[in-house]
Parts: structure tokens; sequence; C-alpha cells
């Protein structure tokens, strides 16, 4: 009764927190695409000639003249209320917007996460084992390749090499539903995954390193436990670096979606934010920056939770007072 | 031009229109003048199958995010538009003026015009056009708010009226030559159903309400960063298209499309990079048409930026620009010398290529010499001056260009940084006050010779240039009506310029489009893909 109490208390302080940040981020964003160079009525008017008059109209339509205080808490009041308003370069409403978008950002993000974890962590693991030995080495020289490679360039190879020198997979765009749109996210999320398993790799051996080499662990071998439960006590120490840096991993794949949805031209959230954030569509990019930074804020929040799981230390210092 | 940009962008691409697939067709890179860039592809000679299409798939080089062209008015959804919307008139593969929805007109006076409506006339849903629904069409096209991409062209626009059942009078405010042309889908009017904007409440052009028109083809998907669908109706009234549907595909980044085409998923590759041109001609079984596109590039000066208001600064940086080593070279030959503002094409009404280009080689031209433009500086307070040229990213033949030209200035004792920008932000430097010099890169939709000189130098024009002679020069153009008293005085407008050199032409550009030989398209021109280009394609096999 107790723990959940604490347990309640905690998650509620977390997600108190959350929300302090989210609306300190809203402002941030807010005033950096204020700030930040064009001219949203040169970008619906083109580039033409065009009357005084009809520049003050649309800047009117715009609220572009308003003070920028009043413009933010415009925005913030309405979006309180739920309501994200109209993205100017789409004019749809930008729930809608985001909505049409986020189905293929979902599946190439989930796709190359599991893909990236399933490869990397089983890897890192090894080379731990294995350390200085051939296959250490390997996998070492895969992941710096990984991490060295950038997206872009990776993608055009992956294209040159698995769409055309080898068909298999489409070249470019996001296919129909079902089992077409996983053959067209196959080679985008390879290359999302490429950086980020690099880095997962690197942690994962680095922590059950630094596991195998722990006190405890030569203790264990002293009273001569068993090799393979020995790794068994050593993994589950390194699990909490390793699952910090999957979250940490989880929020740097959001810059790569954007270069790798626009190389296979896929109509993500990524191209949206990037072509919003030039145009200067204030209601979509904050409505997308909101977003992210709620999934990031309840990514963050699983961790600390899973910690707790996984660590009885940070178990009896969070729940049992 | 933005979207023309935009990103698309922002990417744009020369256009147009024409009649009747014939047999046997020579498809060479240039159709109307010009030499073409040195890796055009070789002569393939295209015969018409007659057999009716599939699926015609198009690459564009960037997203669409509206296809209203009054809402996103760049170069592409011009094109995208011209298949599915007409407007009252239309262009010839010349960029003669000939009849869409209006069968014909007569002109009262010289600023009446009144259109007689096609009694076959019908949208793609079935219903016929109306005189109402020309005379709303042409009503919110003339609103800044519902259409601020495209009211400027019917700034002169006086009234709009249904004078009969199958009559509209449309008045300008003064005679105005380039009104006509305004009233067509390459200027600002494209014909869509008034029970159609309204039950949209004027929201059209998005992915939920699409667009309606006239046209051959109607649009039945519309995914941003994605795709639209077009397939082909029985409603147009100049027959039935031979390609059932084209699938127009966003692919934004170049070597992607280079790919998919090379993988034989493209049939019609619009605006392939001049950087490119080698590789594209190389794949097998297309062909690569480079056209003049009606595009002009130059140096634009922002006189209410020191030192920029002094002519011989200005001047100066005209005499450093080599012209010549700037097409031949750096754009490969896909590209034309510009001896003024106005391109020889849109001045086909009055002459041939040969002849126009004879014509405006009387301006004056500011010859590349660098000790000339040393001495002009000398005398100013510009010597020694930093500034910046900005470009933007979806033009990197300008960034070249901006890299020759800044190492000439250099020589002459000016200092500029070349930057790239994205196409947005580049078009915010238009004029802004801050930039001094700049680049003006524009796609001329309809091809009339006043189009772009008339936005450089005339009322509301980007290099905070007043003159009122300028002003009278083009409303006295405007108001003449044989082609060829209009193109001697709009010389003498670009002779104006050049005097002052409130803007230094530096290029007329070409387009590269790529074709799969299994597509032939009819009268290729510089019009085409402002035209209803959709009617023109037809199903072909190399002789």
């Amino acid at each position: 009764m107790r723990v959940g109490h604490r347990l309640t208390r905690t998650l509620t302080l977390r997600i108190a927190s959350v929300v302090l940040i989210l609306l300190v981020i809203s402002f941030l964003s807010f005033t950096l695409l204020y700030l930040a160079p064009g001219d949203l009525v040169k970008n619906l008017l083109g580039n033409r000639p065009s009357t005084p008059a009809a520049i003050e109209a649309i800047r009117a339509q715009y609220h572009l003249d308003d003070p920028f205080f009043v413009r933010y808490l415009d925005w913030l009041f309405s979006a309180l209320r739920g309501d994200f308003g109209v993205s100017i370069r789409l004019q749809q409403p930008v729930t809608k917007v985001i909505e049409s978008r986020i189905g293929v950002t979902a599946e190439l993000i989930g796709f190359s996460f599991v893909l990236a974890l399933v490869s990397a962590v089983p890897l890192g693991i090894l080379s731990a084992a294995r350390a200085g030995k051939r296959i250490d080495r390997a996998a070492s020289a895969v992941s710096l390749f990984g991490l060295s490679a950038p997206s872009f360039a990776l993608a055009i190879l992956a294209i040159s090499v698995f769409s055309l020198l080898i068909p298999i997979f489409p070249a470019y765009g996001a296919g129909d539903e079902g089992f077409d749109r996983f053959l067209h996210l196959v080679l985008p999320s390879v290359v999302l995954a490429a950086g980020i398993g690099a880095i997962l790799m690197r942690m994962t051996r680095a922590a059950v390193l630094r596991e195998l080499e722990s006190d405890a662990v030569t203790f264990a071998r002293s009273r001569g436990i068993a090799e393979a439960k020995i790794q068994r006590i050593a993994l589950r120490g390194a699990l909490i670096p390793i699952v910090t840096s999957a979250g940490l991993i989880l929020t740097f794949i959001i810059g790569g979606t954007i270069i790798v949805e626009t190389v296979f031209a896929l109509p993500g959230l990524g191209q949206l934010l990037e072509e919003a954030v030039l145009f200067k569509d204030l209601p979509v990019v904050q409505a997308i920056t909101l977003l992210v930074a709620t999934a990031i804020a309840i990514i963050t929040i699983l961790v600390d939770v899973s910690y707790m799981l996984l660590d009885p230390r940070v178990r009896a210092r969070e729940l049992v007072g | 031009m933005q979207k023309v940009l935009s990103r698309s962008l922002r990417r744009r691409i020369g256009t147009a229109a024409a009649l009747v697939a014939t047999a046997a067709l020579v498809l060479t890179g240039c159709a109307t003048s010009g030499s073409s860039g040195g890796d055009a592809a070789p002569d393939v000679k295209l015969v018409d199958t007659g057999k009716d299409i599939d699926q015609v798939t198009v690459a564009f080089p960037g997203s669409l995010a509206n296809l209203y062209i009054g809402q996103e008015s760049g170069i592409l959804n011009y094109n995208l538009a011209a298949t599915v919307q007409e407007g009252l008139v239309g262009q010839d593969s010349s960029g003669k003026v000939v009849p869409a929805i209006a069968e014909s007109w007569t002109t009262p006076d010289d600023s009446t015009f009144v259109f007689k409506l096609r009694k076959d006339a019908r949208f793609q849903n079935g219903d016929p056009v109306t005189a109402d629904d020309v005379v709303f069409s042409i009503k919110q096209a003339a609103d800044p708010e519902a259409s601020p991409g495209i009211y400027y062209y019917l700034t002169n626009l006086a009234s709009v009226e249904k004078t009969g059942d199958d009559e509209v009078t449309v008045k300008s405010k003064t005679p105005d030559a380039t009104f006509l042309v305004g009233l067509s889908n390459a200027g600002a009017v494209v014909i869509t159903q008034q029970k159609f904007w309204e039950a949209h409440k004027g929201n059209i052009g998005t992915s939920d309400s699409l667009i309606l028109g006239t046209g051959p083809y109607k649009v039945t998907e519309f995914q941003p960063d994605s795709h639209v669908t077009l397939e082909r109706v029985d409603t147009w009234w100049g027959g039935v298209p031979k390609a059932k549907s084209i699938r127009v595909n966003f692919i934004p980044d170049a070597n992607t499309r280079l790919a998919a085409a090379k993988k034989g998923d493209i049939d019609i590759a619009f605006n392939v990079p001049i950087n490119q041109a080698a590789e594209w001609s190389k794949i097998d079984g297309m062909r690569l048409e480079a056209l003049n596109d009606l595009s002009y590039v130059g140096l634009l000066f922002d006189q209410n930026v020191k030192p920029f208001d002094n002519v011989d600064v200005r001047t100066a940086i005209a005499e450093s620009i080599d012209r010549d080593a700037i097409a031949d070279k750096l754009l490969r030959g896909y590209g034309e010398k510009a001896t003024a503002i106005m391109t020889p094409e849109s001045l086909s009404a009055a002459y041939d290529g040969k002849e126009a280009r004879k014509e405006l080689a009387k301006v004056p031209q500011h010859d590349f010499d660098l000790d000339a433009a040393k001495k002009l500086l000398a005398g100013t307070d510009a010597k020694g001056l930093k500034t910046e040229l900005t470009y933007p990213n979806t033009g990197p033949q300008l960034g070249i260009a901006a890299q020759a030209i800044a190492e000439n200035l250099k020589k002459i004792g000016m200092e500029v940084t070349v930057k790239e920008v994205p196409i947005e932000e580049w078009l915010a430097t238009i004029g802004d006050g801050k930039h001094g010099l700049g680049f003006m890169w524009y796609f001329s939709t309809t091809g009339d010779p006043a189009e772009v000189n008339g936005y450089l130098l005339g009322a509301d024009n980007p290099n905070a240039f007043k003159s009122d002679e300028a002003t009278n020069l083009i409303a006295e153009a405007n108001a003449l009506v044989d082609p060829k008293e209009r193109a001697q005085k709009l010389i003498e407008l670009e002779t104006l310029n050049a005097n002052e050199t409130v803007n230094a032409p530096i290029w007329w550009g070409k387009s590269l489009t790529a074709f799969s030989n299994t597509v032939g398209v009819t009268d290729y021109s510089p019009y085409t893909f402002t035209g209803v280009w959709g009617a023109k394609l037809f199903a072909a096999e190399v002789k």
C-alpha cells in the first residue's frame, strides 16, 4: 500500500515537471521560429510583385502584426483547449495533418529501433565477452562505420545496392498499407538503425565490460560460481546503462528521421517538420515540437520506472522511504 | 516562384500546350532556339503506337503543399494544375493565346473583353460550366486573401460580369496587353465550380478537398510529400487522352530520383539538375530534353541599401560578370547569355528566335571588363566593401555562378561572401532593405514579354527603383496592340534598365526534362507543361 502510494507520488511529481517543461519548450520553439530568418508573407506571395494593401491584408489574416506575447498567448490558450490551429502551408487542421503523417514515422522509428536493439545488444555483449579477440575487433569496425557514415550517404548507398544493383527493395516512397509498406520501410529503417545501433553496441560493450571487471563478479568467480551464471549477474548490472542509453538513442533518432524521410521520399513527420520550419508554419512546428517533447518525456519516465524494476538499490530508495 | 520553388519547391520548369498527335516525331533537345547543352541526348525517333497507356509516372523534384495555384503558385503547382484546370483562354505551343473555356472573344474597346463560353464545357464531375462559375472563379483569383499567389495578375481588373447565358464580360482599368494572358491558367485564372468552392468554404487544393476543373484529368488523390494521382475523364471538350492515369511522385532528393529513373520507375522527370545531365542521358531507354524555359537569372540591387544606390557601383558589378563563361562553361550550355531581362521566346509574337536575339542585343550591354569595373569602383565608396550574396538551395547552378562572380568582384576590390540558404529564406531577402546584392531567379509562366521586366522595373519592384519613366514605359507598352511596337517599347524599358543598371541580367535558363522512350509528347515546347500536357502524351516506340 505504502509502496503504491510512493510510486504514485513519484509519478505525479514526474508528470507535473513534464507539463512545466512542455510549457517552457513551447515558448522556446515559438520564440526561435519567430526569430528565424524568412518571411511568411513572402512564402505565401511567392516571387511576384505585390501591392502594399495585399501584404497588409495577409498580415492581418495571420495576425502577424500582433505583439509577440499576444501571439504566443493566443496560441497557448487555443492549444490548452485542444485547438492546435490550421497549417498555413497546407491549409488543413494541424491535428489532421499530423494524424496523416504519424503512422509512417512511428513505423520507421519503431522498426529501426527494434532492428538496432536486436542486432546491437547481442553484438555488444559478444564483443565484451571476447574483448580484444578478432570478433570484438570486427564488431568495433562495423560500429565505427555505422557511427561515422552520414545518413544521407548511407541511404544513397543502400538504394544503389539493394534497389538498383540487387533489385530487392523499392527505391523510394512509403508504398501501400501492409506488406508493401514493410518492403518500402526496410531500407530506410536499416539506414536509420545503423547510427543508433552503433552507439548502442558501444554502450553495451562498455557496460558489460565494466560489470565483468567489477568487484561483485570477481567475488562471484572466487566463490567458484559457474561462468554462465556469472555472465547473467554481469548482464543484469549492465542493463541499467543500456536501458538509459536506449532511451537517449530513441530521442536521438528524431534528427535522423528528417534526413532519411527526405532521401527515401517518405511522407512522415520529419519532412513535415523541416518544411514547416522553413515556411514558418508556426502551428505545425509548435504541434510537432510538443509531440516530440511529450514522447521524450514519456520515454524518460518509462526508463526511470524500469530502473526501479532492475535495480534493487533504486527501488529501495524510491519506494521504501 | 516559390515553391516555386517550393523547395520546392522549390524547383521549376518551363512549360505548355498543343494538339494532335502526329504519327512520327523527331524529338530533339531544342525546339525553339539556342543551342542545347553539351550533354544533350542523341536524337531519338519515336513512333506513336496509338495505344492507351495505363499509367505515366512523373517525378517532381519537390512536394506541393496545395494544388490551387492561388494558394501556392510555384512553377510545379502551375504544371500540375495545367492538365486539370483550364483558364478562360490558354496558350499554344508558341505561347500564342488560344481559346480554352471561352471558345471565342471580341474586344469592343481596348479595355473590354467579351468571352463566349463553350457550350460543351463540363467540370470533371459532369456538371456544365456556367457563366456564374467563370465570374466566381475570376473574382476569387483577384482576391489577395483567397489567392495570395496570383491576385497580382488581376490588379488591373475593373469588373467581371455575366452578360448572357454563355457570355462573360471582363474589363480592365486601363488598356493592357498582358491582361488577356492573365486570364489563362498560366496567368491567374483556373475555372472551378462555385458550388465546389463553397462546399469546401474556399479551402480548396488540400488533400481533403482536392481541386475541380474542366481539363482532361481529374485529381483523385493527393498526399503532400508523397504523390498526386490524376485519372483521365471523358468530360473534356478536347477529347479523351491516351494515358489512363498520371501519378506524380514527389522525390526531393536528386540522387534518389536518379536511382528511381535507372530502375525504370519513372516515365517523366521534371527539373533534372544540370550537374547530373550526363548521368541521366546515359540511362537506357530514356532521353533528356533541354528547352529554354522562359526563366531569367540576374543580379538585383536593392537601392535602399548603400552603396547600391550608386549607379557606378552597380555598373562596376555588372561589368565584373563574365556572362559568356557562365553560360558556356559553368552551365555547360544549359543556359543562354541574357542580353536583357525579357527572353527571346517572350517576343515570339513579334519576332522569330533569331530576330528576337538581334533586337535584344541592341540593348546596351555591360561587357565583361574588369579593368573598367575597377576604375569605376575606385571613384565610389564601395571599394573594400564586404557584402553577402545568397542563393536558394534549389538552384545549385546559381551557386556556381555566384562563386565565379564573387571571384571577379574580389579582383576589383569587393569582398562577397556566397551563401546557400533554403529557398524560403532567399525569398525573404528579396528587397528586404538589408541585402543590397542579390539574385533574381524568375520563371515566367505566361511568357509575356512584360511579365518579368514589369515586375523588376515597375511599381512595387524589389529593387527600390523609383522611376516615372519606367512606369510610363510599361503602361505605354501594355497599351500597344501591335506585338512589334510593343516589343520595341519594352526594349526602351530594357535600355533604361541597362543605362541605370537597375538589374544585371546574366542568363536565360534551360530546363532539362527526362522522358522514357515509351512516352512521347506532341508539340514539345517551353509552353508544353503550362498547357493540357496530359492530353499531349502518347504511347511511343523507338523507330
